[in-house]
């Protein structure tokens, strides 16, 4: 099964990497996996909070972790495989064998980028055709593709190639008390539900109490915004938005750039076509972990330039830290007057 | 009266923006020539403004001035290190495109940047 095989290879970069099942780094002669963060289209524009923290929670847990370069479009499966398969297969064929030039192992946290990637990565591999078609059309550009590279969701980067144990003992300021809506998109759970579970796994290591409902598991609506605009919007971004603000949740956590571009054009269409103001804050999973690991807000941009402000999150997020650094300091005074 | 919800604005102001860059709009032709078959695109009106952005750039969204702010605001370098900081990188992507039919079986004009139908 794809999604097995690829967790296969996770485990196997893992150990490449040196890090042991316990989260501390091992003695290992095997060299080191460099890992290309793939930006796409939507991460580098509309949220650059969420690309700074991806970076700086990359590099804190010690992994050799930098952009890939030369990036394009994914390209968008749902849109290139519905004009033209061989196009998109082409295409997207470009960015693997830019990776597999510079020696990376391309790592995508969005779910569009990554079904490309790894979907054309595995068609080419097992049908030689295929992949000598493309590298016709590649030979034209002056490039080349083997197909030896490997892809991989962020998700699984962190569960398995970092390792759960590490990302729990790097948390130093639990977010407990934040409650959170979460949506991880269609994308990644298509061959099963490993990453989804990855991704509540890691949403609950940071201290975070996940509030479950019956529209965690609807598509946010991006390529359905093509055919029928009010049902994406309003019977997909509408439901769970409108959810969220009765639940009361502090925050939706999203892990998808392609998602995201969807919640923001349904918040905007909203307030400039419906009046209403949604208030609770789309967040980053990397900027949930970049605050459990102890990095300011502002570390990371989290206030700027995004459609719902992250202030209120914010306040509470550094009113339970207080409340737990002075639980400490009262614990620490009990333990030395015993 | 038609019970049908009405298309948001957003959605009508994307469509219009794909007829805008298209040559023959088969809707408006079909007036003059009844008899003349309507046929399905390759790259629906819908999708054809993100389709130029791709063609041109490489990418779905420009990097213009408001978000080389937002970027240097938020701690990264004004230009990401995508096709936006690498044109020979796009360049080889409209080798590729040309090369693989795109731009003929879309009927994308290059130099226009129009669709023909």
């Amino acid at each position: 099964m794809a999604a097995a095989k690829s967790k296969d290879n996770s485990k196997a970069d893992g150990a490449e990497n040196g890090i042991a099942e316990s989260g501390v780094k091992s003695v290992s002669s095997a060299k080191p996996t460099k890992y290309g963060y793939f930006l796409g289209c939507v991460m580098p524009v509309k949220m650059p909070w969420a690309e700074k923290a991806t970076m700086t929670v990359s590099k804190h847990l010690g992994l050799d972790f930098d952009y890939m370069k030369e990036t394009l479009c994914c390209v968008r499966p749902g849109v290139w495989k519905a004009m033209n398969p061989d196009w998109w297969l082409s295409v997207t064929a470009q960015n693997l064998a830019n990776a597999e030039k510079q020696g990376i192992t391309i790592v995508d946290t969005c779910n569009g980028c990554w079904i490309s990637h790894y979907e054309s990565l595995k068609e080419l591999t097992e049908e030689p055709e295929k992949l000598k078609m493309v590298n016709e059309h590649l030979g034209k550009a002056g490039m080349h593709l083997k197909g030896d590279v490997k892809v991989k969701h962020y998700l699984e980067l962190l569960h398995d190639d970092v390792g759960m144990e590490k990302i729990v003992a790097s948390v130093v300021r639990p977010l407990t008390g934040i409650k959170v809506m979460r949506h991880i998109g269609c994308h990644a759970r298509k061959h099963d539900e490993t990453l989804p579970n990855d991704f509540d796994e890691i949403l609950r290591a940071t201290g975070v109490e996940i509030i479950d409902t019956p529209y965690d598991k609807t598509c946010c609506g991006l390529l359905l915004y093509f055919a029928d605009s009010n049902q994406a919007i309003l019977e997909r971004i509408g439901k769970k938005m409108m959810t969220a603000q009765a639940l009361g949740v502090d925050a939706y956590v999203i892990i998808c750039s392609g998602c995201y571009d969807q919640f923001e054009r349904g918040v905007k269409i909203y307030r400039e076509e419906k009046g209403i103001i949604f208030e609770t804050p789309i967040i980053h999973i990397a900027e949930l972990l970049a605050l459990a690991f102890g990095y300011e807000p502002e570390d990371f941009g989290m206030t700027k330039c995004r459609p719902i402000a992250a202030d209120k999150f914010i306040e509470k997020v550094r009113a339970i830290a207080a409340k737990n650094a002075k639980a400490a300091v009262e614990k620490k005074k009990g333990g030395e007057s015993l | 009266m038609s019970s049908e919800p009405q298309p948001l604005k957003s959605w009508i102001k994307l469509l219009e923006a794909g007829k805008k860059i298209t040559t023959h709009r088969q809707s408006d032709e079909n007036i003059v020539y009844p008899l003349r078959r309507t046929f399905r695109p390759a790259a629906p009106d819908i999708a054809k403004g993100s389709l130029k952005r791709d063609f041109e750039q490489g990418l779905v969204y420009y990097v213009g001035d408001e978000v080389e702010n937002d970027r240097a605001a938020c701690g990264l370098s004004r230009l990401p290190p995508t096709g936006r900081s690498y044109a020979d990188a796009v360049a080889k992507k409209r080798v590729i495109l040309e090369d693989a039919g795109v731009f003929k079986k879309a009927g994308y004009d290059k130099k226009k940047g129009t669709f023909d139908y």
